[in-house]
């Protein structure tokens, strides 16, 4: 199988700053992550090539440090890694950020599945994956929670909902969306750390992939944030619970289930 | 380990990089001088297992990749419930390949990040999760006679509840404990000390000046204001407890690791 999984670097924080000019999220200054939710994106394509063969490839859209979470994917058992960067690619909304992405699948060639975190921490928007289906017209599976099986181009797959789950069957080539209820993502090794450090990263750029300009940045995003602000903080509340080991754990129980919790 | 005791052999901590580490290449030759002034000292090497749910690279991995050589009585690896069966058992494989014996079993703090070993991959039956109990019997099953296995106590949890897991703990096959870090003479500590007359107790000493942390691992306040000095609490624990050995946490290689070697002197 050759498995494309699309991963993102963002600010490693729950205090993201807006640039009130821009409406977008400050990233100077802010340590950056893999988005967690692409680690089990990650995780389930180097299971998926474990268990069938093939090739693990990890592609990110962003400025040139981004390269480092490409590294730490193939820490974590991606063969290799390509950057999307450019200036023109600046500004996309995740409509043009699903448009490059595609574009670079169609430029990787006889993919067979792509696979994507449910969401990135920053946007929250989880749209850029089936944006990729929509690019490609590819059939796609979004909160999948496990994949059942792979045969003669067909992947079934559990996707999460509200009630409980869907078994979906699509043809492949597919794109998914998983959840982290999937997978639980192996910790690199020191050695896988030390091989990520060595490979190299080749960079393309938007004549790399044939991306029309009309369609990446900002001319290529149809939208436009009006106003952006960070939501209000959650208000905590600590609550002493005193009495006998069983009072406590009879009001425990209690405050839980006032909270629906259990 | 009574041979440790009895030759002074101080146990010292060494941390591996963190996984999010942006200058691994220093962190490794950190950690690999570290380890070799221990080394060189005769002291034992005590490498820890994702120490306060922090992840960080394993201790067989950073001694296969940096090459780094094992004399058996001078290496210690932590070893807790935040594993995969199959990294389990690669890291049991690599210490008995590589000639580590002594491990220290501990349940560990974990993270959101970290696997946890489930008891159906480790064949234990009757309980909900792993803790250090079952690692315990799993390891004495499965690699029969490979390591001497070493346990924590904690003084500063419900004393009870402590010292029936203790039980369970040597009777699951741990053979040496390790305490918790102790600032002064513990009641508890001594308790232990009279229970387990034939079980080598190696105390934990703070060789931070960070209180903070202390704090956390003792689970009470020490006010940040508290005149503390790690060499003279050592001496003094040294007094207290002339037949138990010592764990030196957090121990600073640059200012402190010189001053330990007079520090260790008997009655």
């Amino acid at each position: 199988m050759k498995i494309v999984v699309c991963i993102k670097q963002v600010p490693a924080t729950n205090d993201a700053k807006i640039d009130p000019e821009t409406k977008r999220i400050v990233r100077e200054g802010q340590k950056a992550i893999l988005n967690p939710f692409d680690t089990y994106a990650v995780e389930e394509g180097v299971r998926l090539k474990e268990k069938f063969g093939g090739e693990v490839i990890v592609i990110t859209m962003g400025p040139p440090k981004a390269e480092a979470v490409l590294c730490e994917a193939i820490s974590a058992g991606a063969d290799r890694g390509i950057l999307l960067s450019d200036r023109a690619f600046a500004g996309s909304d995740t409509w043009a950020t699903s448009y490059v992405l595609a574009k670079a699948i169609e430029k990787i060639g006889d993919v067979d599945l792509v696979i994507c975190g449910k969401q990135a921490i920053d946007g929250d928007t989880a749209q850029v994956g089936p944006g990729i289906a929509a690019h490609l017209d590819w059939m796609q599976a979004t909160y999948v929670m496990a994949v059942d099986s792979v045969e003669d181009k067909n992947i079934t797959v559990k996707r999460m909902h509200e009630e409980g789950y869907d078994v979906c069957e699509l043809q492949l080539p597919a794109v998914l969306t998983v959840v982290k209820d999937i997978n639980t993502p192996r910790i690199p090794t020191l050695k896988g750390r030390l091989a990520a450090q060595k490979c190299e990263i080749p960079v393309w750029k938007p004549e790399d992939i044939g991306a029309e300009p009309d369609k990446i940045g900002l001319n290529g995003s149809p939208t436009r944030v009006v106003k952006t602000q960070p939501p209000e903080p959650r208000q905590t509340k600590t609550i002493r619970i005193e009495g006998t080991p069983q009072e406590c754990a009879r009001a425990l129980v209690r405050e839980l289930r006032l909270r629906s919790l259990v | 380990m009574r041979h440790h005791i009895q030759n002074k052999i101080y146990h010292v901590e060494i941390l591996p990089p963190k996984q999010d580490s942006e200058k691994l290449e220093a962190d490794l030759e950190l950690f690999a001088n570290k380890y070799a002034r221990v080394m060189e000292s005769g002291y034992c090497a005590c490498i820890t297992d994702n120490a306060m749910g922090n992840l960080a690279f394993q201790g067989t991995e950073m001694i296969q990749e940096l090459d780094l050589p094992v004399y058996p009585e001078q290496v210690m690896i932590h070893l807790n419930t935040f594993h995969t069966k199959e990294n389990l058992d690669e890291i049991l494989n690599t210490c008995i390949e590589k000639g580590i014996k002594y491990l220290l079993v501990v349940s560990g703090d974990g993270s959101e990040r970290l696997p946890k070993l489930k008891p159906s991959d480790i064949g234990a039956e009757g309980v909900e999760s792993v803790t250090s109990v079952e690692l315990l019997k799993y390891i004495n099953r499965e690699y029969k006679d490979k390591f001497v296995l070493g346990v924590a106590f904690n003084p500063y949890e419900p004393e009870d509840h402590e010292f029936e897991k203790m039980e369970r703990k040597i009777a699951a096959g741990a053979t040496f404990i390790i305490t918790q870090p102790i600032i002064e003479k513990n009641p508890v500590v001594d308790k232990l000390l009279e229970k387990y007359p034939d079980v080598p107790v190696i105390v934990e000493a703070w060789m931070s000046k960070k209180l903070h942390l202390l704090s956390d691992a003792v689970g009470y306040t020490i006010p940040e204001t508290t005149e503390y000095d790690p060499i003279a609490t050592l001496k003094m624990l040294h007094k207290i407890y002339p037949k138990c050995g010592v764990y030196l946490a957090l121990l600073g290689f640059k200012t402190q690791f010189d001053l330990i070697k007079d520090t260790w002197v008997s009655e």
